[in-house]
């Protein structure tokens, strides 16, 4: 284990620069945010979370594959390169980290594999950081009821945790020892730095934010046996405008559309994100839409993430962020639903 | 033959700056009116490219938007005098609509030179062409229009 | 002085359960409790039971006016309403999606709602500035007289006074912000066209993707649209995730077409929205 002072995180950040491109929560108007950094001294890591999750880091909001020219062959094509430098996601919560992990599924674990997604996974360090098991958790999240601690280190390469005025590096990986054996500047960490370490990832497992008992298989029981309710649906659903920005911040959301966009004969195919919340998301070809109310999309929403997905998957499609709730223009509580739902 | 820079500058401030501009003409007014100055063989810059609507209240808005972000270094909107639209009233409606775009350009930061709204009826051939001269050399001052031109 | 917000939430609870008891209505659109004090949601009570779970407080900011044409035409609705929220529903009297005899207007009049995200007091800055709803069919609290009357176009003067290349690049950095979520779209109470134009695609008006170029044609048309019907609540600006100042366009814009056409919008049920109207004496000045 190696530690660094928090004084000193701008030393840290110019050698990974130096190494390759630094991914960073930056303080930005509304909040903090993840963005490539171009100046070490940006790096700041005063924040609680950011606004936008880290899965843009491998699933950019925008993402070009093909350029073309329209009047020429499709064979002429030329998909855009990804040339990558080796990437490093500094400052990522572990309720975050956990949500790659459920993300990996989608994108390489089952059986087709996103070679975009993968490369930046390969491609990428990522530096967890703890969040402070002595302060209250913030009023939105719920991690703690899917069974995330405050202070996992599991998913991460290299896991950062605040003692005081230091930062302690723990090397989690293969990946994460190589490269905080290449780092310099970094002091090794005391016996007492160690124990200091264990006693807070054991602290942060008995961590609670919000909490219901919360057990995967009997909510997405409840759920099935919940669907043909509508009263129940058209209940949760008063209040939702049905607008996109929870499936924008959540980091396991994962909906995307192909579009291509032409503009005098240049064109380029792209991935952009989709919402199922969206009202022609599931517009088909004919005209007819089966999700024409608010109240099926957001069934559609839950049910997918607490219901559909432990069916398939074994695995809650959550980690309890809290950005749905904290930036839902209503305030509504997609939390406070699977409550609700479990007490009908 | 060799130029003086001075002569070369005093043609204008982008002498080999060609403006593309789109000109949106109603066709019982303006569009007659550019068929007039036509026929008379009044000469005007060729900058304009004229495309035909019924009515100046065909006009969306969005044309606008759109054909400065797909290059227009300016627009020139041509309608029946108010009082004498074909069909009664579209230019009324025309006038407000085209008064809020002005607005909502302007407040954006571009220039409010590059947007102009001209009543031109079926018999000013000769106003047809001194307003395209007028506008082609105010764009042609204005320089290249770069803040929506969409850049790929 | 003003009634206090745990009078309001008495006087709302009573009034609703009035209603819903009498069967005047089938539903009253208020606020509930959310995750916290701090962040009401917007609560529909059905039945005089649901009254139990009406709440009102000085962070109910959210436009109930938004909700009305979700119903069936003819559903007779009772809607609290706030100053701004109460123009929303005369504008949208007054193109017709709703109609007078099918909404009755609980009206509230405020001084110190506060914007959840932020904890600042909602002023004439970011809102329409009125303390008193403009129209109701019953006053939950007194009448605000005595307030100081500032107009809610004085923001603006910073901005028309930037010259014209600095304040493109503001709008610029703006709208590279947009992460098109339409959180905007959908707070707004007057944007309820479906399918809304940046879905098309025959024509495309402007790109999906997150791009400089397709947020600009975005949202510079969704002014327009909006332009004389926009009633100032500022919802968009406070939906927005990623705070992009919003109602700085739309009060321009308001603010325009208020002096060009004479005629601010929401605030009378006969009259015609200003773009689906005209005067042959409109001056050819406001083109210059």
């Amino acid at each position: 284990m190696k530690k660094t002072a928090i004084q000193k995180i701008s030393d840290l950040a110019a050698q990974l620069m130096q190494k390759g491109t630094l991914i960073a929560p930056v303080q930005e108007d509304a909040g903090f945010n993840f963005r490539e950094v171009s100046d070490a001294r940006q790096v700041d890591l005063n924040f609680y979370n950011t606004l936008m999750s880290p899965k843009s880091a491998f699933f950019p909001q925008m993402e070009d594959f093909v350029r073309y020219q329209t009047g020429k062959s499709v064979l002429e094509a030329v998909p855009v390169e990804m040339g990558l430098k080796p990437v490093f996601l500094f400052g990522v919560r572990p309720c975050d980290v956990k949500s790659f992990e459920i993300m990996d599924i989608h994108f390489s674990g089952t059986g087709a594999v996103d070679p975009y997604w993968q490369k930046r996974r390969e491609n990428t360090v990522i530096f967890g950081y703890a969040f402070d098991v002595n302060t209250p958790a913030d009023g939105a999240d719920f991690y703690s009821t899917l069974g995330i601690g405050a202070a996992d280190p599991e998913g991460s390469d290299v896991f950062m945790m605040k003692k005081s005025d230091d930062l302690l590096l723990k090397a989690v990986t293969d990946k994460g020892e190589k490269l905080l054996a290449d780092m310099s500047g970094l002091t090794d960490a005391t016996p007492d730095d160690l124990k200091y370490f264990d006693e807070t990832v054991a602290a942060g497992r008995s961590f609670k934010t919000r909490f219901t008992c919360v057990e995967a298989k009997s909510i997405a029981k409840k759920f099935e046996d919940l669907f043909h309710k509508t009263p129940f649906w058209e209940r949760i659903s008063d209040a939702c405008l049905s607008c996109g920005v929870c499936t924008f911040v959540c980091p396991t959301c994962y909906c995307f559309d192909i579009c291509d966009e032409t503009l005098f004969g240049q064109g380029t195919r792209r991935r952009v994100w989709d919402a199922c919340m969206f009202t022609d998301f599931t517009l088909e070809a004919s005209g007819h839409n089966p999700r024409t109310k608010v109240y099926q999309r957001l069934r559609q929403k839950v049910c997918h993430k607490y219901s559909y997905h432990v069916r398939k998957y074994g695995v809650i499609s959550c980690v309890g962020c809290g950005r749905c709730t904290r930036n839902c223009p209503v305030n509504i509580d997609i939390f406070s639903i699977v409550d609700q739902a479990m007490k009908e | 033959m060799v130029f003086s820079d001075s002569s070369v500058l005093l043609k204008g401030k982008y002498m080999s700056f060609e403006p593309k501009i789109l000109g949106i003409a109603c066709n019982w007014c303006t569009y007659t009116g550019a068929d007039l100055a036509g026929t008379t063989r009044l000469q005007y810059p060729q900058n304009l490219r004229v495309v035909r609507v019924m009515c100046s209240s065909r006009i969306n808005p969005s044309f606008i938007f759109r054909a400065f972000q797909l290059g227009a270094d300016g627009v020139l909107v041509g309608g029946c005098h108010p009082g004498d639209c074909h069909y009664n009233t579209g230019n009324l409606y025309a006038r407000r609509r085209l008064a809020v775009t002005k607005k909502i350009l302007e407040f954006s930061g571009m220039e409010p030179g590059r947007f102009r709204v001209e009543w031109i009826s079926a018999s000013e051939g000769n106003k047809f062409a001194e307003v395209v001269t007028e506008f082609t050399e105010q764009i042609k001052n204005l320089g290249p229009q770069t803040k929506f031109k969409i850049v790929q | 002085m003003a009634t206090s917000f745990k009078q309001i939430e008495e006087n709302l609870k009573n009034e609703a359960r009035k209603l819903l008891e009498d069967g005047k209505v089938s539903l009253v659109l208020a606020y509930g409790r959310g995750y916290d004090e701090k962040h009401p949601v917007p609560f529909v009570a059905k039945i005089a039971a649901d009254v139990e779970s009406i709440v009102f407080n000085e962070y109910c900011t959210a436009n109930m006016a938004r909700y009305l044409v979700r119903y069936p035409r003819g559903t007779k609705m009772a809607v609290a309403v706030k100053p701004a929220d109460s123009r929303a529903v005369v504008q949208l009297i007054q193109e017709d999606k709703v109609k007078r005899e099918d909404v009755i207007l609980l009206g509230i009049p405020v001084i110190g709602m506060k914007n959840s995200k932020t904890g600042e007091v909602i002023d004439s800055k970011t809102t329409c500035g009125l303390y008193n709803p403009v129209l109701y069919d019953v006053l939950l609290g007194e009448e605000i007289h005595g307030q100081p009357v500032v107009s809610p176009y004085d923001v603006l003067a910073q901005y028309e006074a930037m010259d014209k290349d600095a304040r493109f690049a503001f709008w610029q950095k703006e709208f590279d912000k947009c992460i098109r979520c339409y959180a905007c779209r959908k707070a707004c109470p007057m944007c309820y066209c479906d399918p809304c134009f940046i879905d098309q695609n025959k024509p495309k008006w402007g790109e999906k993707s997150p791009q400089s170029h397709g947020n600009l044609m975005y949202h510079l048309t969704r002014f327009h649209h909006l332009a004389g019907r926009c009633i100032d609540c500022g919802e968009c600006s406070r939906a927005c995730p990623v705070d992009i100042p919003l109602y700085l366009f739309h009060k321009k814009v308001a603010r325009e077409c208020e002096e060009m056409f004479g005629q601010a919008a929401g605030k009378s049920i006969q009259d015609k929205p200003v773009l689906v109207n005209f005067r042959v004496d409109d001056s050819d000045k406001i083109l210059e």
